[in-house]
């Protein structure tokens, strides 16, 4: 027999060693692959991607009109505030914040409309119990989103003052108008007399409509400038431009030969206030909401799907779940055969270093792959997941994933001297995959020197990788699978030269 | 006694140099402060079985896992089949065949697996399937084929141990003792096949606990606090034990130290007058030659006119041979 066959067979010694190893351990395989399914079922089902909604009790000085106005308000702020009532006494509120019958105290500015009026915010503190860095970050962005929802109420309301004071004032521009087209046809007529009568209440209607504009017309002039085209003109525009026409005109006299220019005057008046009369029934007809809050987003995704978080999460579940599981694996291998005794028949036999590191990664490779193919299968079609790109990119990440993974572990096995510092090992790295990977946190929120850590770890780069594959459709970036592939090989040849030294002479 | 005379008192000593298959001088092994095997010295020929005798801790595994080349010495030479172990190939490594003292297969395959894996370990083609057969069936274990490791008795998995070791057929075997635990029956029928091996030009290196297990071997080496405290025959460790062969007499008349502990006492084949009384009418002898001392005596008792009733050799067992051997050499030798 030659020597290629005798390598052949040495290293398949392994193959079947190993696997018959783990088969023979059914609650193993169970814990390792249906248990980490269930986890992932039970989290899709049990996640609730929702806000928390906090319990909420407002304080409010006695006789304060905002005790009325919280009352109103309170209860329709959103789902997030569960109102708890209004009270005057904030340590009575307090002792209920520390027994954890409320989350949240708010207290309300005392004086609010001096403070105002001072030129001040006023202010609402939120009192909190929250230890929780994100709970505490929490409450601090829920204060800002309902305060913020506070202001935009109060200036609904001052936005519904003024859309009723446009009524009259609309009412005096069509009488405005009423009068402007009196006089033309007047001056058409060659009625100086009814003309002039007309120009005269032309005068007073535009007094009155100038008081009755008042605040209205600045909200809606302030509207249009901040977010108009700049081309149109405000009603004070307007109200100005008609103004100027009636004054130009001066006072109509009589005898003259042609009363055509005064006509065509008075027809631009006409037009100018119909064009008002027109726009102060629109911002009449503009709802308040609108007026204080004229923009809203709508975020709309361009990538083929918008997954549910479970769905999101199972790519990064699957690359953990295999990375700990080939880690492990192989952490307790070479260590298992050194406590055990067998590492002595290897050294006295004549396989080597190479075979047996070769051998095992094979079995290992072969029965993660078959763990790979159950989990992806369940997921799939258990739980849905979709697969937008293409199976052999899939295949090819798994395997490249399993590769790297077995690296680390064998490289743990062959520098511990205890099964459980193995499995201790295998924990750090799991643990430093959680926080470090992308799998919770995204890598941008780590600062740059320590995402080093990140790209040292296989599921890193293979969670990366599978999002792109599994939910965008796109074969992922391939730089990212030659970090992992050049990481494994590292890895490969770190331990084969480790293995040798423990195969030689104790 | 030191190491280099009992070298030189080694019948081996004739043996050609290209026939020696084990050869080890000055071999010494420290672990920390503590030494385990201390300026070893032996040469072992082809096709012989060596036992190596002596109590728990005396260095024998050590000396073993020096020559396997799974330990490296701290001082001392050695060559096995020719090469130093320290840088055997893999073709020297096909022709050597180790069984551990502990059971180190795998508890969770089963008896035919462990097999299996051994022999995929040595490189043995798939078509291996008649020879584990036998083997197993050799050692008993043929029905037992689809047991798991962790569930054989000890016995069992020390026959597992053996029969894995055999499978490639090696030419020189390490057994460090492959008869613990096992049942008188099939210890007796192991050492059957190692003389069968032997007969095929094997060469075993064995280590026992069952002092008695010497008599099978050609050569045994008797090890104690790490030194080799003697290599000798069978027969001739007897003699080392005792001072010569010992010889029982068993005479009609009642013994009295006139007319026969003394007279006996000064015969020039009784090795320094070593006679005791050992019943009313017996003595043992310690003589040079029990063949030729026996026949002496009978001529000697009809010279003094004195019935002889019985006159035979009388072959300690070799635990008594050991303790007298230990006690006799109680440090180093």
């Amino acid at each position: 027999m030659g020597d290629f066959s005798r390598f052949l067979i040495r290293t398949s010694a392994f193959l079947s060693k190993e696997i018959y190893e783990i088969l023979r351990q059914p609650r193993l395989i169970l814990s390792l692959v249906v248990g980490p399914f269930l986890i992932l079922l039970l989290f899709g089902i049990g996640y609730r991607n929702e806000a928390r909604a906090l319990r909420t009790i407002f304080v409010v000085e006695n006789e304060s009109r905002l005790a009325e106005q919280i009352q109103e308000f309170a209860g329709s702020l959103g789902e997030q505030l569960i109102f708890e009532g209004v009270t005057p006494d904030q340590e009575g509120a307090l002792e209920r914040l520390r027994r954890g019958e409320v989350d949240l105290v708010a207290v309300a500015p005392p004086d609010a409309y001096e403070t105002i009026r001072n030129n001040e915010q006023a202010t609402f503190t939120l009192l909190h119990n929250e230890i929780d860095p994100f709970q505490a970050d929490y409450v601090q962005y829920f204060g800002q989103i309902y305060v913020g929802e506070v202001n935009r109420r109060v200036l609904r309301t001052i936005a519904e003052e003024g859309q009723e004071n446009t009524v009259p004032a609309g009412d005096n521009a069509t009488a405005a108008r009423t009068s402007a087209t009196g006089m033309r046809e007047a001056l058409e007529r060659g009625d100086v007399q009814e003309a002039q009568r007309q120009q005269r209440q032309l005068d007073r209607d535009l007094d009155a409509l100038e008081l009755s504009v008042g605040a209205s017309a600045g909200l809606l002039a302030g509207v249009q400038e901040t977010l108009g085209s700049g081309s149109e003109e405000t009603i004070r525009g307007r109200i100005s431009t008609v103004r100027q026409a009636t004054t130009d005109m001066e006072e109509i006299e009589e005898g003259q030969e042609s009363y055509d220019e005064e006509a065509q005057r008075a027809a631009e008046i006409e037009t100018e206030l119909g064009a008002l009369e027109s726009e102060l029934g629109e911002f009449n007809q503009i709802d308040s909401q609108v007026i204080v809050s004229p923009f809203r987003s709508e975020a709309q995704s361009v990538a083929e799907i918008q997954p549910e978080l479970s769905q999101y999460f199972a790519p990064s579940v699957i690359v953990l779940l295999l990375q700990h599981l080939a880690v492990t694996f192989a952490a307790l291998s070479i260590v298992r055969e050194v406590r055990q005794g067998s590492m002595e028949l290897f050294r006295v036999s004549p396989i080597s270093a190479g075979e047996t590191l070769l051998g095992k990664y094979l079995s290992y490779l072969l029965f993660g792959a078959v763990v790979a193919i159950i989990l992806t299968l369940l997921i799939h079609f258990g739980l849905g997941v979709p697969m937008l790109g293409s199976w052999v990119n899939y295949a090819a990440v798994i395997a490249a994933l399993l590769f790297t993974s077995l690296g680390y572990g064998f490289f743990i096995s062959t520098i511990v001297d205890t099964d459980s510092q193995a499995v201790q090992y295998a924990m750090i790295l799991l643990l430093t995959s959680v926080f470090f990977s992308g799998f919770f946190l995204g890598l941008e929120t780590l600062w740059e020197p320590v995402r080093v850590v990140s790209w040292s770890l296989p599921a890193t780069y293979s969670i990366l990788l599978l999002q792109d594959i599994m939910l965008r459709g796109t074969a992922g970036t391939p730089l990212y699978l030659a970090g992992l592939v050049g990481l494994g090989a590292a890895l490969y040849l770190l331990s084969w030269i480790l293995l040798r030294r423990k195969m030689a002479h104790a | 006694m030191a190491t280099e005379s009992l070298l030189q008192t080694m019948q081996l000593q004739a043996a050609p140099p290209d026939n020696i298959v084990i050869h080890a001088q000055g071999l010494t092994k420290q672990f920390g402060d503590q030494i385990a095997v201390q300026d070893v010295s032996f040469q072992i020929p082809q096709g012989s079985i060596f036992g190596f005798i002596g109590p728990s801790g005396s260095g024998k595994t050590t000396t073993v896992r020096l020559l396997a080349g799974i330990v490296e010495p701290t001082a001392g030479e050695m060559r096995v089949l020719g090469t130093s172990p320290m840088k055997f190939t893999q073709s020297t490594r096909e022709r050597i065949g180790y069984m551990p003292q502990l059971f180190v297969l795998y508890p969770e395959l089963t008896v035919w697996e462990n097999m299996n894996f051994a022999a995929s370990l040595y490189g043995m083609g798939f078509r291996r399937g008649t020879r584990l057969n036998e083997l197993l069936d050799f050692v008993e274990l043929g029905e037992h084929k689809g047991k798991l490791g962790r569930d054989l008795s000890g016995g069992m998995q020390r026959r597992l141990s053996l029969a894995s070791t055999l499978v490639h057929d090696p030419d020189l075997l390490f057994l460090d003792e492959p008869t613990a635990g096992i049942d008188p029956v099939l210890r007796r029928k192991l050492w059957d096949h190692f003389d069968a091996l032997q007969n095929q030009g094997r060469t075993i290196f064995v280590t026992t606990q069952y002092v008695g297990e010497a008599a099978y071997c050609d050569f045994v080496g008797v090890m104690a606090e790490g030194r080799l405290l003697m290599v000798e025959t069978p027969e001739g460790l007897r003699r080392r034990a005792y001072g010569g062969e010992v010889v029982d007499l068993t005479l009609k008349e009642r013994i009295s130290f006139e007319r026969h502990l003394q007279p006996l006492r000064q015969l020039p084949f009784v090795e320094n007058g070593k006679v005791v009384r050992t019943g009313e009418n017996s003595v043992r002898l310690i003589v040079d030659e029990a063949s030729t001392a026996m026949l002496e005596l009978i001529a000697w008792g009809k010279a003094q006119n004195i019935e002889v009733e019985a006159i035979e050799e009388f072959l300690p067992p070799f635990d008594d041979v050991f303790v007298e051997i230990v006690k006799r050499e109680p440090s180093n030798g």
